[in-house]
C-alpha cells in the first residue's frame, strides 16, 4: 500500500481542515439547537454526512488519482445523467429543483456532488487538449464540454453552483495555459451580455432566463432598505445578518446566546447564513479565525497544485481550490454584504449532508495528489 | 522537471496564489468594517429587533388658574391590550373574546380578530371605567393586559373653554393651552420593554423591562377663575339676549400684560366636545378677526397726540359728513355734532373730527404707529392659531384708505390685538406681551419656570397716554361710552359699531359688531377689558348699548372682587356721608314714622292719604346714606287694600341707579329707555299697579 507516502502529507491543510470540521459541528450546534425537539438533531445527522465522508476520502486518498483519467467520461457521464434527473424527478424547493429523493435515502443535491465530479472529468479534458488552449476554437471546445452540466444546473435555476462552475473553468483553464486574452475577452464579453440583457430586461421585458424576484433578491444586497418593502422583503437576509455579525463585536455574544440566531431573526442561519452566526456569537475574533483557517486551506491547496506530479493533478486540485474560494468569498461576502444572496453552503461548516460529502470527498482528492505530489525545495 | 509543471504553469499558479490572498483580506477587512466601524450602529439595531414596547401613558400636568384653582386634571383610567401571541398559545382565543366582548359590550367578532392579530401588542379598549376592568382582572385570561392611561377632565366645563383646549384619547393635547404647551404639559411615556422573538413570541423570562413615565409639568395660568366666571355669566346673557353670531370678551391686566379672562361664544365643553360642532372651538378672541370700528379711534387719537397733531383743546368744527377725494364719509345717521373740541370728537365718536386728524398724521406715520402697537402681526399670546390681522397694504394705501382707517374701517383686526394696543395706553405707553401662563411647576411644586412681564417696545409717551386716559374717562362720563359708568370707579373707554363685510364685497346692511374696550380705574388701570358681540339681533345694535353694559358688569365685579378701592370724589369728601339703617315704620301713624325718620337723620316725602304707613321704601333694615328720602305710603284702609297693590312713586329727576332701587323695592320692573335723569313715567305716579308690573321710564341726559 501507499500508506508510506503519509509521511508526505500537508500538515497544515490537514490541521486547517480538521479545525474547521470542528468549529463547523459546534457553531453548527449552537445555531440549531433549538430548531428541533431533539437539540442533536442537526449535528447528528451532520456527523453522519461527515462519517461517509471520512471513509470516502480514506479510499480516494490511497487510490491512486492519475486512475480517474481513465474513468473522465463515465465521471462527466454520471454527472449530466444526475443534473438530468434531478430536472425530471426532482424536488421544488423555493422556485428551483435542486433535490432528489431515490428509495429511503435522505434527499440528495446532485449539483454539489458534480462539482468534483465534473472538475475530475474536464482536468482531463484539458490536460489532452493543453495544447489547443492558445486558439479560440480549443477553449470554446472546453467551455462546450463545460456548458452541458453548466446549462443543465442553470435550468434548476442553482446560480450558486453554476457561479462555481465558473469560477473553477477560468482557474483551470488559465493555469492549464489558456490565452489569457481569449479568457478575458469572453469574461468581459459574457458580463457586458449579462448587463445589457438585464438592462434590457427592464427597460423592455426583453426575455430572461432569471425570474424577475430572482433578479431583484440578488440586486438586493446593495441597497437591502430599498427592497420595496423597508427592509422586510429582499432585503431581509441582509440586514439581518449584517445586524447579527455588527452585534457581535470582538468577541461576541457567546455561543447559544446571538440574539439574531436564537430569537430567528437570522433566516437560515444553520445553512447558508452560518457564518452570520459564527460573527454574532463568537465576534471578531471567531469570524477572522474562520477566514485565516480558510486561508490556510486553500492557499496550501493551492500549494499541493504547484507541487503535483503531474498537470492533471495541478488542475484537479487548482479546480477544487477554486471551488472552494468561491463558495468561501460568495458565502461569507453574502452574509457582510458585499455580495448577492446565492444560497450556496460553506464548506465544511453549513449544515448540508451533500456539501459535507462532496468537500470531505474533494479532501481525499486532494490529499491523494498531494502524498504523491513531489518535494520542491524552494 | 515534469512537462507539466512547465514554466506558464508554475507562474500562472503563483498568480493565483496572489488573487486567493487578496480575496481573504478583503473578507477580513470588511469583517473588521462591520464589527467595529459599524458595530455599534448595529448593535442597537440588534436591540430594536427583538424589544417591543407597550407605552404606558404620562399623567398631563394639572392646569391652574392663578389663585391655584384646579382648570383642568388629569383622572386615571383603565387601558385593556392583548399580547396576541399570548392569546394564541393558550389556544383559548375563542373563550376569551367571548369573555372580553361581554363585559366590554363590543362585538365579538371584532374581538376576536384583535386579540389573534399578527403584531405584538393591541388596544382592546381604552379609557375603561375601573369596574369593568376589575371584573376582567377577576376572569385571569390570558395574553390580557391592563395599563392605567391618564384622560384629561376640565372640571369646571367649558369654564375658559377656548383658553384650555381640547385633549385627544391618547392623552394628547389638541387645541389651546393643552396643544401648546404639549410637550411640557404631556410629560414622557413610559414603556413596558418586553424581548420578542422573530415570530413576535415573548420569550419567557426574558428581559422585561419597566421605564416608569415621567408626569407632565403644571401651568398656572394668569387667569383669573372668579373673573373668568363673571366673564362667562355676562357673555352669556348678551350671547343669549341679543342672539349674536359671536361674541369674545378679554380682561387683562393692563401693566403686565397678564389675561385675566379670556371667553368667546359660542363656546362648548371639553370634556364632550364632541358634541358641539366643531366651529364652536374656534376662539374669536384670538382665532378671528373683524373691523373695530370706533373703538380703533383710540389708536387713532393716541397717535395724534404723540405726534402733536392735535391737543385736546382743539376745535373742530363738524358738519356731519367729510369729503375725502370723491368720497364722503359721514357720522353715524350723518348727525352733525357742530363745533367741539378734539376731547369731544372723541366722546362723540366723530368720524369727521377723526378723517380731518387721521389726514392730519398722513399715511407714512399712521402705518408706523399701527404696527408699532401690533397690528398686522400675531401678538405671540401662547396659544396656537393666532389670526395676524389685515391691514391694508401701505404700497396700496390711499388717501381715502387713510380717512377709513382712522375710524377704524378697512384693517381687520383680533380682540387681543385691540384690547394689547389699548392697554399700552392704559398703562403709560408701554406695548406688552400678552400671555397666558404665569408660571411652569414641576409636579413637587418647584418652579421650573416663571414667565416675567415684558415690555414689546414703548409706543407712546406717559404724557400722551395720561391726556388720552382722561378723554376716554370723558367718551363714559358725558360720551358714547355712558352705559359703561360704574358707581364709584373712573372709567376710560370707547364704543364701536362697525358694519360687517360682506363676504361678496361691501358692507352687510344688517349686520353690525358692537364692541367696548376699556379700563378702569382710569387714572391708575386695574383691569383692560374688552367686549365683542357679532351681530346682535335687534335694536339698537350700538357698542354704547350692547357692548358697554356687558363691560360694566364685568368691570363692576371684577374691580369690587379684587377689592380695588373706590374712586372719592372732591365734593363728597367734605360731606363724609354717614349710613343710616331705615327703620320699620310700616302701620305705624304718621306723625310718629316721621318722628322715628328724622330722628335718624333721614328725609321722609309722604305719598297718598290716610294716617297709618301702609308701606315704605326703602324698606326696613335696608343701609343707606344719611339724608336720604324715605317715601311713607298712606293709606286710609291699611287692611282692606289688595294684597300687593302698589301705588306708582314719582320718579322724576332720579338718576336710573336711583330709580332702579326705588322700584325694586317696591317690588316692582323697571324697563329704562335713555339714559340720564328721569323725565318720563308709565303709569303715573299715583297710579295703583300690581306687584311685578314694568314701569316704563325714559331718561334723558342732564342739560339736554
Amino acid at each position: 500500500m501507499e500508506l508510506k507516502r503519509l509521511k508526505f502529507i500537508d500538515k497544515s491543510f490537514v490541521f486547517a481542515w480538521a479545525l474547521l470540521m470542528a468549529l463547523g459541528l459546534v457553531v453548527l450546534f449552537s445555531a440549531s439547537s433549538g430548531m428541533a425537539s431533539d437539540s442533536y438533531f442537526y449535528v447528528k445527522k451532520q456527523l453522519a454526512a461527515i462519517f461517509i465522508g471520512l471513509l470516502l476520502a480514506f479510499f480516494i486518498m490511497q487510490y491512486d488519482y492519475t486512475q480517474f483519467s481513465r474513468y473522465s467520461w463515465i465521471l462527466y457521464g454520471i454527472a449530466v445523467v444526475m443534473l438530468l434527473a434531478v430536472l425530471v424527478l426532482g424536488q421544488e424547493v423555493r422556485g428551483t429543483t435542486g433535490w432528489i429523493s431515490i428509495g429511503p435515502l435522505p434527499p440528495v443535491q446532485p449539483a454539489e456532488f458534480t462539482k468534483v465530479l465534473v472538475i475530475l472529468a474536464f482536468a482531463d479534458f484539458i490536460n489532452r487538449r493543453k495544447s489547443e488552449l492558445h486558439s479560440l476554437k480549443g477553449i470554446m471546445l472546453c467551455l462546450l464540454y463545460i456548458g452541458v452540466p453548466f446549462g443543465l444546473i442553470m435550468l434548476q435555476p442553482d446560480l450558486g453552483t453554476g457561479l462555481v462552475y465558473i469560477a473553477f473553468t477560468l482557474v483551470m483553464l488559465l493555469i492549464a495555459g489558456a490565452n489569457p486574452r481569449i479568457i478575458w475577452t469572453l469574461v468581459l464579453g459574457a458580463l457586458t451580455a449579462a448587463f445589457i440583457m438585464i438592462w434590457m430586461h427592464f427597460q423592455f421585458g426583453t426575455w430572461l432566463p432569471l425570474e424577475d424576484y430572482q433578479i431583484k433578491r440578488l440586486l438586493a444586497f446593495i441597497d437591502p432598505y430599498n427592497d420595496g418593502q423597508g427592509g422586510r422583503g429582499f432585503g431581509w437576509n441582509t440586514i439581518q445578518s449584517l445586524i447579527a455579525i455588527g452585534s457581535g463585536g470582538l468577541t461576541g455574544k457567546g455561543l447559544f446566546n446571538g440574539t439574531q440566531v436564537q430569537l430567528n431573526f437570522l433566516p437560515e442561519h444553520h445553512t447558508d447564513f452560518i457564518y452570520a452566526v459564527i460573527g454574532e456569537e463568537l465576534g471578531f475574533i471567531g469570524a477572522a479565525i474562520v477566514i485565516i483557517l480558510y486561508g490556510v486551506l486553500i492557499l496550501r491547496s493551492v500549494y499541493i497544485s504547484y507541487s503535483a506530479r503531474d498537470l492533471y493533478g495541478t488542475l484537479v486540485v487548482a479546480g477544487i481550490s477554486a471551488m472552494w474560494l468561491f463558495h468561501v468569498f460568495e458565502n461569507i461576502g453574502m452574509s457582510i454584504g458585499i455580495m448577492p444572496i446565492t444560497g450556496i453552503p460553506l464548506p465544511f461548516v453549513s449544515y448540508g449532508g451533500s456539501s459535507m460529502l462532496t468537500n470531505i470527498v474533494a479532501v481525499g482528492l486532494i490529499l491523494s495528489v498531494n502524498i504523491r505530489g513531489k518535494k520542491i525545495v524552494f | 522537471m515534469d512537462k507539466s509543471t512547465s514554466l506558464v504553469v508554475r507562474k500562472r499558479i503563483a498568480t493565483l496564489f496572489f488573487l486567493f490572498t487578496l480575496v481573504f483580506f478583503l473578507l477580513l477587512l470588511r469583517i473588521f468594517w462591520v464589527q467595529f466601524v459599524k458595530g455599534a450602529e448595529l448593535a442597537e439595531k440588534a436591540m430594536q429587533n427583538r424589544m417591543r414596547d407597550i407605552p404606558v401613558e404620562a399623567k398631563r400636568g394639572i392646569i391652574y388658574d392663578r389663585n391655584g384653582h384646579e382648570l383642568a386634571i388629569s383622572v386615571s383610567v383603565d387601558s385593556i391590550y392583548a399580547i396576541p401571541a399570548e392569546v394564541k398559545s393558550s389556544h383559548r382565543e375563542r373563550e376569551i373574546a367571548d369573555k372580553l366582548a361581554r363585559v366590554l359590550a363590543m362585538d365579538e367578532e371584532k374581538v376576536y380578530n384583535r386579540i389573534t392579530s399578527n403584531t405584538s401588542f393591541v388596544w382592546i379598549k381604552r379609557q375603561v371605567d375601573p369596574e369593568t376592568t376589575k371584573k376582567l382582572r377577576e376572569m385571569d385570561l390570558p395574553g390580557i393586559g391592563f395599563t392605567e392611561e391618564s384622560r384629561r377632565f376640565y372640571p369646571k366645563g367649558s369654564l375658559a373653554s377656548h383658553v384650555l383646549g381640547i385633549s385627544g384619547i391618547d392623552n394628547t393635547g389638541l387645541e389651546g393651552i393643552d396643544y401648546y404647551y404639549n410637550d411640557l404639559v404631556g410629560g414622557t411615556k413610559g414603556r413596558i420593554i418586553i424581548e420578542h422573538d422573530a415570530a413576535n413570541r415573548p420569550i419567557p423570562e426574558a428581559t422585561h423591562k419597566y421605564i416608569p413615565p415621567q408626569d407632565g409639568a403644571n401651568l398656572i395660568l394668569t387667569i383669573d377663575e372668579t373673573i373668568q366666571y363673571i366673564v362667562e355669566r355676562e357673555l352669556d346673557k348678551v350671547f343669549k339676549e341679543r342672539k349674536a353670531k359671536a361674541a369674545a370678551v378679554i380682561v387683562m391686566d393692563p401693566h403686565t400684560g397678564e389675561i385675566l379672562a379670556m371667553a368667546s361664544r359660542p363656546t362648548f365643553d371639553p370634556n364632550n366636545y364632541n358634541d358641539y360642532p366643531s366651529s364652536n372651538r374656534r376662539n374669536f378672541a384670538i382665532n378671528d378677526v373683524y373691523e373695530p370700528g370706533s373703538t380703533m379711534k383710540i389708536i387713532t387719537a393716541a397717535m395724534a397726540l404723540e405726534e402733536g397733531v392735535v391737543s385736546p383743546q382743539r376745535k373742530f368744527f363738524c358738519p356731519g359728513y367729510v369729503k375725502v377725494g370723491r368720497e364722503t364719509i359721514g357720522c353715524s345717521n350723518r348727525k352733525a355734532h357742530g363745533s367741539q373740541t378734539f376731547a369731544e370728537v372723541v366722546a362723540n365718536s366723530c368720524n369727521v373730527g377723526f378723517v380731518e386728524v387721521g389726514l392730519e398724521i398722513g399715511l407714512d406715520r399712521y402705518y408706523k404707529y399701527i404696527n408699532n402697537f401690533g397690528f398686522g402681526k400675531p401678538t405671540g399670546i401662547d396659544l396656537p392659531g393666532e389670526a395676524k390681522g389685515i391691514l391694508v397694504p401701505r404700497e396700496r394705501a390711499m388717501q381715502i384708505d387713510l380717512a377709513t382707517m382712522s375710524i377704524g374701517q378697512a384693517n381687520a383686526v383680533t380682540p387681543l390685538q385691540l384690547i394689547t394696543a389699548v392697554s399700552a395706553v392704559a398703562n403709560g405707553g408701554n406695548l406688552m406681551q400678552p400671555h397666558l401662563v404665569k408660571s411652569i411647576i414641576d409636579k413637587d411644586g418647584k418652579v421650573i419656570k416663571k414667565v416675567e412681564p415684558k415690555v414689546v417696545r414703548k409706543v407712546i409717551s406717559p404724557e400722551t397716554a395720561r391726556e388720552l386716559c382722561l378723554i376716554l374717562e370723558g367718551v363714559v362720563q358725558n360720551g358714547t361710552g355712558k352705559n359703561a359708568y360704574i358707581e364709584g370707579y373712573k372709567v376710560a373707554g370707547k364704543t364701536g359699531t362697525a358694519q360687517k363685510i360682506s363676504p361678496t364685497g361691501g358692507y352687510l346692511p344688517n349686520e353690525y359688531v358692537a364692541s367696548f374696550i376699556g379700563f378702569a380705574p382710569a387714572d391708575n388701570p386695574r383691569l383692560s377689558c374688552i367686549v365683542v358681540v357679532d351681530a346682535p339681533q335687534g335694536y339698537p345694535y350700538y357698542g354704547g348699548w350692547v357692548a358697554a353694559p356687558v363691560f360694566r358688569e364685568i368691570m363692576k365685579d371684577a374691580l369690587r372682587y379684587l377689592e380695588v378701592p373706590l374712586y372719592k370724589a372732591e365734593e363728597d369728601n367734605n360731606a363724609r356721608i354717614e349710613k343710616v339703617v331705615v327703620p320699620d315704620i310700616v302701620n305705624l301713624p304718621l306723625g310718629e314714622a316721621i318722628g322715628i325718620i328724622t330722628s335718624r337723620g333721614l328725609n321722609a316725602k309722604v305719598i297718598g292719604t290716610g294716617n297709618v304707613v301702609w308701606k315704605q321704601a326703602p324698606k326696613a333694615q335696608t343701609k343707606v346714606d344719611k339724608g336720604t328720602q324715605i317715601i311713607v305710603y298712606l293709606s286710609s284702609l291699611p287692611a282692606d287694600k289688595g294684597e300687593g297693590e302698589i301705588t306708582v312713586p314719582d320718579l322724576e329727576g332720579k338718576s336710573m341707579r336711583e330709580v332702579a332701587k326705588i322700584l325694586s323695592d317696591l317690588g316692582l320692573h323697571l324697563m329704562p329707555e335713555g339714559y340720564g335723569l328721569a323725565y318720563e313715567q308709565s303709569p303715573e305716579p299715583g297710579k295703583i299697579v300690581t306687584a311685578g308690573s314694568t314701569i316704563k321710564v325714559k331718561f334723558q341726559p342732564v342739560g339736554e
